[in-house]
This record gives C-alpha cells, structure tokens and sequence, in this order.
C-alpha cells in the first residue's frame, strides 16, 4: 500500500511495518475487548446453558477438547511454516517459500474447517447465539477470530498467485511477506490467548474455575 | 517575496504522458475540477475536504441544536413532538461530535502535520483518501436516515407492505449519542422470528452501522498519522522539536487506535443482539446493559479528549505566534498532553457514577477524575506562562483562542464540581452536565478549531480571512454562547433534567430557558457568519503574503498557497520553532536537495481508495433498510461487500505508480528568509 | 417579573452595550469573558431565586445536605482558582498587548519556561483538590447505605404505629422502587403494599419524616433514574441490576422527582412525587392504601363507568383493589382519585395559580389540595387523548398524545405491528362514565 516503501524513514522502520505493529496494538484492544467480555459473563454465569430441551447444559461437556486442542496445534505449525516463508523470501528463494506459504494456507483451512465442524456440533448439541449469554460470547468471540484466520488465508492466497507475476521479489517482497506474517503470528498469539482462557480454563479444578457444578452433569 | 521565487509554476502532471497503473488501467491525472477531487491523493486536498463536510455537518448539527432550543424556548412548547425531540438531539450529539469536530481535526491534521513536520505527504496517501471517502459514506448512512424520516413524516411508504409490519416508525437515530442498552437493544425472549423486542426503530441500526464505518474512517487515519509522524519528520525534526500541535495530533491518533476497538466491540454486540438475537444486552437473558455502558464510556471519555486535544494544539500554535514569544514550558505541555491520554483511558466510569458502583470504585473513579484535571491545569498555567512578557497581538485567531482559553477554564472547573461524585449525583443528566461540556466542547474546541481555521486559512487558501467580519462573528460567537449555556448551569443546579422534550411551568426555569434560546440564536448567527467569512474570502479574500502571522513553524516558510510538493528541498531543522529561529535568531534551515535532477517524486492519484469506501456505503445503506423489512436489500449489503473487497484487491495490485514534479530551485539549498523585514 | 426582565437585561444587554462601545478588540474579548462570572454574581445575589420546586440547592434530607455541602467545597474552591488564574490571565493579557511600533521591532525574550513554576503549580494543584477530595470520599460512603447511628431511630419498631409483623420490626422501613416506561411503582414489602399484595402504589410515594428509608431500584424494561432532588441525588434503576439507596426527608410536605436517565419517547413526562409526612401519618395512609376501592351506588353513572372500565380492556391491565384484580401491568388505579398527579405526575391535579402563590413564599413542599374539577378535566384528557375519544361520526377528537409512545394507547408492549389500529374507542357518553367511576376511587 505504501507509496514511498523505498524512501528512508525517521525511525528506520518501513512505513508499512509501522503501520502493521499500530494496527496489531488497535486489534489488541479489539480482542482484548471481546475476551473481557465473555470472562465477565463466565464469572458472572457459571452454568453454561439451557438447549431447547430445557435442559441445563454445562461448558465441559460440550467441548470437544480433544478437537480443538488438535486445531490450536494445527494452527501453531501453521506459524512455524510462515516463519520459513518469510525466512524463505528474506533469501530469496522463491519456491521454498511458494512451498511454505501452501502449507500455512492449508493448516489455516484445516483450522477454519476444525471450527464450522465446532460451531455446528455445538449448534447441534443445542447451544445457540440466542439461547444464552455464554452462546452469544463464545459465538462472537471464536466467529471473530475466525473471521481474521479467512481474512489472513484470503491475503496468504492472493500473495501466493502475485509470486507467479514474478513482481514479488527483492526486499519489498520481502517486506511485503513479512508484514503478512506478522498479522498470521498475531492471530495465532490470539488463538492461544482463546484457546487458554475459553477453552482450557473450564478444566481447572474439579468444577472449573468457574464453580461451575461439573460434578452433576446431565448428558 | 524572495520564496515565491524559488517556487515558480513547475511541470504540470497533466503535461505527462497517460500513465497505467500494473493492472493496465489509465490512472486518473487531473489537477483541477471534480474528477481531481475525487481521485487525489494529496494531503492538503484532503484536509479542505475534510475541513468542508465538517463545516457543512457543523451547521447542520446547528441546526438541530436550534431546533431543540426552539422546542425549549417555552414550558409546555409543541414546536416539535418528543420522538422529533429525541431524534434531534441524538442526532446533535452524533453529527457534532463524529462529523463535525473529528473530521475538522481531521482537517488540520491532514493539512498541518505533513507541512509542519517538512514532509512532501502523508505514509499512505490512498489510505487517506480511503479514511476520507469512507468517513464521508458513514456520515452519509448516519444522515440518510433523516431522509427516510421526512419521507414517513409525508406518507410516502405508507403502501408498503414493509411499512406497514414496523413497530416502531422512528427513522432517524433516537437513543442519544451514547445509546445505553437496552433501550437501544432488545428486551424479552427471542422468538422462532429471531426477533426479541425492541425499544427503537430502525434509527438505532443506521446510528450502530454509521458509527461502525466512521470507526473504520478515523482507525485509517490515525494509523496513517502515527507512521508520518514517527517515520517522515524532516533532517534534525526530533520528537522534541515537533511542533505542539504535532505532537497532540501524535497522542490523539494513539487514543483513536486505542480507544475505538472498544466501541467497535460494543456496536458488533449491539448489532447481533438486534440483527440475530443475541443477547449480550438483553437483560432478560441474562445479558448486563451495564456492559454497554463500560463499553462505551472506555471509549468515551478518551473520545472526549480525542475532541479537545487537537484544539489545545492549535492554541498551543496561535499563542506564541501572537505573543511573539516561544511556547512556556514545551515538555511540560508535551508531557501533560501524553498523560491526560493516559489518564483518559482511567476515568470512564465519572459517567457512571449513579449507576451504582458501590462506593470503592466510585471513590477510585472520583478521585482519578480530579487528578486529570492537574494536567489539564498545567496546559492553562503554560498558556499565560507564554503570553507573559510576549507582545500580544490580537488577531482574530488570537481573540478566539484567548476565549478557547478562558471557556475552557469554565468548563474545566465546573468539571471538577462534578468529579466530586456526590455532588454529581445531583448533577448528572441535568442542564448543569449540559453547560459544563458545553463549555469544553464549544467554548473549548470549536473555539480552538475556529482560530485554527482564522490562523491557518491563508496558508489554505492563499487569502485572508475578512478581519472585520471575523471580529464580528468572535464576539457574536463568544457571546451567544455565553448567553446561551451559562444559565445553563443555573438550570441545573435547580434541577431541570436533561434530554426533556419540554418541562413545565411552576419550576422556575421559564426565563433561563428563553433567554438560552435567544443565546443559541446569536451563537448560530455568529457561527454561520464566521464560516461564511472564510468560505467567501477563500474565493474573494485579498492575496496572503507568505509569512502574515510572523509564524514560528515550517508552514510558514512555504508559499500560500502551498504548491503540491510541499518542500522544494526537503528541510534541514536544528531547532524547535524553526522558522522563527531561522528568521530572528541564530539557527537557520539548511535544506537537502533531495529531488535530482528530475525533481520530486509524486504519488499517483487513484480511484480505488473511493471505490472501497462506495463499497462501505452500499454495506451502511443495506444493513438499515434489510433491518426495516424492505426486501431484497440483503443482496446490497453483499454486493457493497464485494465492492469493498474488489476496491481493497485493486488498490494493492494496481501499484503506487508515481511521477516527478520539476521544483523551481533543484539546485539552490537555503530558502531565504522572508520576514527579515521584521528584525 | 420585573426583577426577572432587569436581570435579563442586565446579563444580556450590558455587556452588548460595553462591547459596541468597546472599540479595541482585547477589550471586547476580555469584557465578554466576564460574562459568565458576572452571571454567577448575578443569579447568586438572590437565595429566592435557588429554591425551585426541584432544586437540590434547598436541600430538605440529609442526604440532599451531604452532596449540597460538598458541591459548594467545589464551588468555593473553584471560584477561588477561577479568582485567581482567570485575574492572572487577565492581567498578563493586558498588560503585555502590543504596544503601538513594536511590530517591527526585535520579538521579547524566548523563554522556555520554569520547571521550578511548573513544579510549584503542579504541587499547588494537587494540594488544593486535595481539600475537596476529602469531604467527596466521606459523602460517598455516608450515601452508601443507611448509617449505622440512623438505625435505632429509623427501625420499623420504633416508630411505626400500625400493626406489623415481628419479623421485619427490627428493619428500617425498605421501600422497593420499580422504573417502567414511564412511570414508578412503589412497593412497600414489609406493609404488604406489594404488585404481589394486589396493591403497589404508582407515582406517589410516601415516606415517614425524620427517618432512613431503604430504597431498592428496580426496572422492568429500560434503565431509568430514581431522584427527589430536594432529598437525595440519583441512582440508576438498570435492569438485571440490584441497586439500592438510602433517603431521608427532615421536612414533611410534597417533594417533586423525576426519571433522570434517558428512557425513550416520554422520558419527559415521567415524573413522580414524593410525601414526605409525619410517623403516625404515615401508618394511617398504609391503612388507608390497604382498603379496597368505594363500590360505585348501583344505576348511577359511575357505575356504569365500572361496567365499561371492564368492556372496554381497561381492567385487563389496570387493578382497582376489590373489584378488578387482574391488571398487574398498568398503574394501580385503587386510590386513584386521591393522588395529587395522573399520567406519571405529568397532570398536575391542584390548581395551578393557588400553587404557584404557596410556591412564592419560598414553600415549594407545601401542597395546594386537589381541585376536583381540574381533576375530572385531567382524567377526561388524559384518556380521551391519542384518537381514543371519537365523536358520532368516529372520528378522533383529541388526535395528539398527552404521552407519546405510552402504552395505554399504544399497545407497543406486544411488539407486534398494526395493534395501533385495535386502539380503544371511546364517545363522549363512554368517557364521562368511566371519569366519573374513577373520580369516586378515593
């Protein structure tokens, strides 16, 4: 985007890393927004939810830890590949990092795939946007960053057929990559940051750290 | 004028030869007329279009507040009913604070910081024309629900089936700016239809998308200053030697990108909870409107200082330009700056404080809320610091920055009458709230802007402003807004509320509240003739020299009008204040040829930076009228996301492309000085 | 009023004329900035001029004294600051203008600034919110929650006079407060006035004097905001939100309240009223609260007025104690005409000029008595309003809303469109009977 990306800068950071680092702060706050938000509501809601049933549904045993501690995984390794991209860019070598970048764009779709798997399974099991606060909040929060891992495949794929113009090269296209990874690391930081205080922490303990009554649980 | 010499006519883009960009398409190369508008890329160009929506939304929420005080004039008034009334001051507030005063900071920002920094433009050149079309497309959605409005008002959807399935037939905006959940949520179980029940009409959808996209507008924006200012100040331009407003445009960007996520968050909430039943603040699921409130007030106060910082910039500029004298205590005023934005983002809950906290953090919040005011203090003891023992001058920019001054001290201290929250459990939402950030936000920046625009016009424009007229409209402004909101107080503290529609006769109010309104009368006679003042010189206005104001900072040492390149050679500074130095002192400006011999390089204009922002527009019309029920809108919301995506793919693939523009003097390295007439 | 138009024209046209006279524009400036401490002055020199009806500068509780006493530390602190800085300013602008000549000549002095002055001010400026800061932490806990030393006076037991259960004797008198759009609902649990107990009380809340009242704001739709101005500042009543006050009235009269927060279409109209009266006052109006409602005389017109009350739907969400006791969404209508307001206190039923004139020897909580005919006029308005009094031909009288949005004509509580249409429909023999059935609800 920047229109002087060659001319030397004050701080002798590129305009467009600069750029990238102070909107990454200003999706900090985003996220960091939306995560208060759900951990308010847990604390506030222990219980999970009421299904259609009218039954009384708890968190632990709607989630699929086993699943999605595999697409964090997923997604992590996905973060090792981006960092041999643009390693690979950095050097030059073009098709390493065509060869990488594939791999980022598969494990981010295996990752998005883990997630509609998850939302409809929850959906099935009967936790909905409408039918409780914690459904709304995990909905909004996951489908947010959700939302972010496309955004970021979509850019990953536009960059991957751009390295076939051939006009992706040198230290700009470094840069350019670069700054792709960037935002990629982010959203995986993100996910982490999800995956501990949403998913993980309703483990703690035998009732969660929620006091959420784990022990009575109905199926 | 020995600079004009060095900045003769130059090559015209249009003397190039069809540039295409990567993708094969003509770029668009005008230097005047409508397409130029449209397309360019150029951060002076940008600032006057900045500076004219604000000006037009400034006087449209004028308005609306003359409305409103017209209703008020009388106990018992009928001039407008209370569903108008509501949506009149929501509207007021919104187009105020988010069109008015934001984009006319945008203004200067866009104009000023570049020059003042010895930069040619801006980092990202298409993103601020995208932060400017898509602030325009916002304020457009926010608008157009006033169309939608006057067309119920005369039946002309009557016989549409949509129509008639409304509830609620409120079109425009009708929850106040601060739309607290959930009368601007839902309420009740949500059905099979997905639709839990309302409170508000559509006007809450088009107010949560329009603030959503002018969310998006000033977020580009203020990235885009942030990487200027921290990566193109000019050889020897430390941060120490930024010029003030330079500096408060540094700590308000920060505010915006940190600020605005959490509105942004909230609106998404809000939306969901409206569109598809969620129930973040639908307190019969168990949602907290609490939140919303949190939620907004986090945003909200720095907001407050993301209004007023700017202003405390220009009269940082204007006070020792007219007082011949260097800005008292620069750190301290640096420093103060920096830490209200930080102590903004701890004292969000003063506007909670009879929501019931509890008394710890009502303390707590009380007791920061009293510590913001120390630096916003020591801006005011700084202020006559420079003005004592300086020669002071008083210009029309310098007679409304002195009012910025003293109104703002008045708002200041009644702010701290309520920062004491038991005397603010009185106050609050009442006419006493009213005339305090009245005091701030009129009295205080529109004040402060209206200098900054006295000050900076005829480096704008190449004109003067009309002095006579100007003084006319100082003291008219002044004035009427004295007349207008000092009974304000008086009002308050007798209890009248805010956001009333009308009162009633018996409670002693009738006679402050006439004499209000014939305040707000001459405050909007005043404010439409100051504006018309500049509009009308900048076409009929006498020639400006250079240098009028004996000015102290880069701009000043550029021609009026400034020729689209900025800098001829890009400055070399060694001191604050540079160009007074340069003219009166010892320390000069040294120059870096930097263009070679082809001269400077020229950032190509675009249309993709508009296309995108159209693609806002469709989404902020479709969600609105989808919500009403009108069928089929839903294809314009993905069509307009399409739009937007298609403009966003084009723009990164099109290329910057670039020209080079020939500059006078590629050889010469000093300018000379133009006001050594003056020493 | 001749004082009213001389202060009037002392703030607005003295300081015009000064500024047309004033040809130099410092001293234009610097006279209109003036302005607003010459208004303080002005307003300020007369006490008459503070005691509104609403006005919580005459305080009348406790509570209403705490928060006025800390607003004036504010106000003398700032006043003093203002004093000082504005006279510094002031000063300094005068006295370094720009003398004739010394455009041209070299610029003053550059200096930078002191960091001993800025030090010295900042500690100043600490130092002195300090002062208030103090009296401000004390009040806020002082309004948490009834004092501890106003206990033994307030408990139920000490002073009520009625029959109450044991349970609750030990208890200061706890009052719970319910915001609707836009009205209040009053319930006293412990005297079993309750929604529950098929008698809550609208608008009007009564309260003992001398004694700490227990306050529980509740909502049942949007957030509004419980506030007697002359006896306590407001909290919030936010749904799914548990808040409570405390108030106490040391004067018995009639105190005025209103919703203070935001609330949609009528948020102006939603006003209350609070009766401040003696102890054994108090516990003869809980009695008369618990009486059922007067039986209208059979084959009068009043009781046809209870027939159509019925026919008309009237009683499906208004309750008249006794006869119809299915209505739990509208305003208890049991004692209605013995209430000083209709239409969420926006009617005022006293006649207006016998107020005003008690209101201008400085008594503004001294009540005008119920003019009866002002009454009837208001109950014939209030319900014939919004299209629902039609003349023979069924056109609507009275098109305009007393109360726009209000759901007694609205219907809006259904969420569901084209209910606007089913909107009752009454002629003028129909309203005369149901004016004159509740005129008997004393």
């Amino acid at each position: 985007m920047s229109d002087s990306a060659a001319a030397p800068t004050s701080t002798g950071i590129d305009h467009k890393k600069l750029i990238m680092w102070l909107f990454l702060a200003s999706d900090c706050m985003f996220f960091g927004t939306l995560i208060s938000t759900h951990l308010l509501y847990r604390k506030l809601y222990p219980t999970g939810f009421t299904d259609a049933e009218g039954h009384v549904r708890f968190v632990q045993n709607l989630f699929d830890i086993e699943l999605t501690s595999f697409s964090t995984f997923i997604l992590l390794m996905s973060s090792f590949l981006m960092a041999l991209a643009v390693s690979a860019m950095h050097k030059g070598q073009i098709a390493s990092f065509r060869r990488n970048v594939l791999g980022v764009i598969l494990f981010g779709l295996i990752f998005l795939g883990c997630q509609v798997y998850e939302f409809t399974h929850f959906y099935h099991k009967g936790l909905t946007i409408q039918n409780s606060v914690f459904g709304s909040t995990f909905y909004v929060l996951t489908g947010t960053h959700g939302t972010h891992v496309a955004i970021g495949v979509l850019w990953l794929i536009l960059l991957y057929f751009y390295s076939f113009t051939g006009k992706l090269r040198g230290h700009i296209g470094a840069l350019d990559v670069e700054i792709a990874g960037l935002y990629w690391h982010f959203v995986d930081i993100v996910w982490i940051i999800i995956f501990t205080v949403v998913y993980l922490v309703e483990y703690l303990g035998p009732n969660g750290i929620w006091g959420s009554a784990v022990a009575t649980i109905t199926p | 004028m020995a600079t004009a010499a060095h900045h003769a006519p130059v090559t015209d883009k249009t003397e190039l030869p069809v540039e295409r960009s990567d993708i094969g398409l003509v770029r668009p190369d005008r230097t005047t007329g409508l397409l130029d508008w449209l397309t360019t890329v150029d951060h002076k160009k940008i600032g006057i279009l900045y500076g004219a929506f604000a000006m037009f939304f400034f006087l449209l929420g004028g308005v609306e507040a003359l409305a409103i005080r017209t209703q008020l004039a009388k106990p018992n008034n009928d001039f407008i009913s209370a569903p108008m009334y509501n949506q009149m001051f929501t509207m007021h507030g919104t187009t105020m604070i988010f069109l008015g005063v934001m984009p006319l900071s945008a203004a200067f920002f866009n104009f000023l910081v570049p020059l003042q920094i010895g930069a040619r433009d801006v980092a990202f050149p298409r993103l601020n024309a995208f932060s400017l079309w898509t602030f325009v497309f916002g304020a457009f959605a926010l608008n157009v629900s006033w169309v939608f409005e006057f067309g119920h008002l005369q039946g002309w959807f009557n016989n549409y089936e949509w129509y008639s399935k409304l509830v609620y037939k409120d079109f425009a905006p009708a929850n106040g700016w601060f739309s607290y959940a959930p009368l601007s949520g839902t309420f009740g179980q949500a059905d099979a239809a997905l639709h839990a029940q309302r409170f508000t009409g559509v006007g809450t959808d088009f107010w949560i998308i329009g603030i959503q996209i002018l969310g998006v507008a000033s977020l580009a924006a203020s990235f885009n200053f942030i990487v200027t200012i921290f990566n193109m100040r000019a050889p020897g331009m430390t941060m120490m030697r930024l010029p003030v407003f330079t500096w408060m445009t540094l700590v308000t960007a920060f505010l915006i990108i940190l600020a605005f996520p959490a509105i942004t968050v909230a609106l998404i909430e809000l939306m969901f909870d409206r569109q598809f039943g969620a129930n973040f603040f639908n307190p019969t699921n168990g949602g907290q409107p609490i939140l919303w409130q949190h939620l907004f007030w986090i945003f909200g106060h720095p907001e407050v200082y993301i209004l007023v910082l700017p202003a405390m910039g220009i009269v940082s500029e204007i006070l020792p330009t007219f007082s011949r004298k260097a800005l008292f205590g620069y750190p301290i005023i640096v420093f103060s700056g920096a830490v209200i934005g930080f102590l903004g983002f701890a004292v969000w809950s003063h506007h909670m404080f009879t929501t019931g906290l509890g008394p710890v953090p009502t303390a707590a919040f009380s007791l920061l809320t009293m510590a913001i005011a120390v630096p916003t203090g020591v801006k005011i003891f700084n202020w006559v610091g420079t003005i004592w023992g300086g020669q002071v001058r008083f210009t029309p920019p310098m007679v409304l920055s002195l009012g910025f001054i003293w109104m703002f001290m008045c708002g200041g201290f009644s702010g701290i009458m309520h920062s004491s929250a038991p005397a603010d459990s009185q106050q609050q939402d009442t006419y006493f709230v009213v005339a305090h950030f009245h005091y701030v936000l009129l009295g205080g920046v529109l004040l402060g802007l209206m200098a900054g625009l006295y000050f900076w016009f005829p480096k704008i424009f190449g004109r003067m402003p009309n002095a006579p007229i100007a003084y006319i409209a100082s003291a008219m402004v002044i004035f009427g807004f004295n007349l207008a909101f000092g009974p304000m107080h008086y009002l308050g503290l007798t209890g009248m509320p805010r956001r009333t529609h009308t009162y009633q006769t018996g409670f002693g109010w009738e006679q402050w509240n006439f004499v209000a309104t014939i305040g707000a009368y001459i405050l909007g006679l005043g404010v439409f003739l100051a504006f018309a003042n500049l509009v009308w010189t900048a076409w009929r206005g006498k020639r400006a020299e250079t240098d009028p104001w004996d000015g102290r900072t880069l701009e000043w040492s550029l021609p009026s009008p400034v020729p689209a390149y900025n800098f001829a050679q890009t400055p070399v500074v060694t001191t604050r204040d540079a160009w007074f130095e340069h003219k009166h002192g010892g320390a000069r400006i040294g120059a870096l040829a930097d263009g070679g011999p082809e001269g400077v390089h020229m950032p190509s204009q675009s249309w993709m930076p508009l296309l995108a922002a159209v693609g806002f527009l469709m989404v902020g019309l479709g969600i609105p009228m989808m919500s009403m029920g009108i069928p089929h809108l839903g294809w314009l919301v993905i069509a307009g996301l399409g739009v937007l995506i298609l403009g966003i793919w084009l723009w990164a693939i099109e290329g910057p492309g670039g020209y080079h523009l020939k500059t006078p003097s590629a050889k010469t390295v000093t300018p000379t000085p133009t006001a050594s007439a003056h020493a | 009023m001749f004082l009213a138009v001389r202060r009037f024209l002392l703030t607005s046209l003295l300081p015009l004329g000064i500024l047309t006279l004033a040809g130099c524009a410092m001293r234009r400036f610097a006279l209109t900035c003036l302005l607003p401490l010459g208004f303080l002055a002005l307003t300020g020199c007369s006490k008459g001029q503070w005691v509104g009806r609403q006005s919580p500068m005459d305080p009348k509780g406790p509570l209403a004294q705490s928060q006025f006493d800390v607003f004036m530390d504010t106000v003398w602190l700032s006043l003093i600051l203002f004093v000082i800085v504005g006279g510094i300013l002031v000063y300094a602008v005068i006295r370094f203008r720009e003398r004739p000549g010394q455009a041209n000549t070299r610029p003053p002095e550059q200096g930078h600034g002191n960091p001993m002055i800025e030090i010295g001010l900042i500690m100043a400026s600490v130092a002195s919110l300090v002062v208030i800061a103090i009296p401000t932490l004390e009040a806020i806990w002082y309004m948490d929650d009834v004092p501890v030393e106003s206990k033994p006076a307030s408990k139920l037991s000490a002073w009520y006079t009625g029959k109450i259960d044991p349970k609750v004797a030990e208890d200061v008198l706890t009052i719970d407060v319910v915001g609707k759009q836009w009205w209040f609902r009053f319930e006293y649990p412990q005297l079993g006035l309750t929604q529950e107990g098929k008698r809550a009380i609208p608008n009007e809340i009564v309260i003992p004097r001398g004694k700490a009242v227990r306050i529980n704001l509740r909502s049942e739709d949007v957030i509004h905001s419980f506030w007697i101005p002359k006896i306590a500042g407001k909290v919030d009543m936010v749904p799914g939100r548990r808040n409570h006050m405390w108030i106490q009235g040391d004067q018995v009269g009639l105190y005025y309240g209103q919703c203070a927060e935001f609330c949609g279409d009528s948020h102006a109209y939603m006003r209350f009223r609070c009766r401040v009266v003696e102890p054994e006052d108090f516990a003869k109006w809980v009695e008369a609260q618990r009486v059922p409602a007067v039986e209208p005389a059979a084959n009068s017109l009043a009781a046809t007025g209870k027939a159509l009350f019925a026919q008309k739907n009237c009683a499906m969400c208004h309750r008249i104690g006794g006869q119809y006791d299915a209505g739990n969404f509208a305003p208890d209508l049991t004692h209605v005409a013995s209430r000083t307001s209709l239409a969420g206190a926006w009617l005022d039923n006293r006649d207006p000029a016998t107020q005003l004139a008690i209101d201008a020897k400085g008594n503004t909580e001294l009540s005008a008595p119920i003019d009866p005919a002002l009454q009837r006029k208001n109950l014939a308005a209030w319900i014939g309003s919004s299209g629902v009094l039609v003349d023979a031909n069924g056109k609507p009288v009275h098109a305009a809303d007393i109360k726009p949005g209000n759901r007694m004509h609205y219907y809006r509580m259904f969420n569901v469109a084209g209910l606007n249409e089913t909107k009752v429909k009454l002629t003028q023999a129909e309203l005369d009977a149901i004016v004159e059935y509740l005129m008997t609800l004393n």
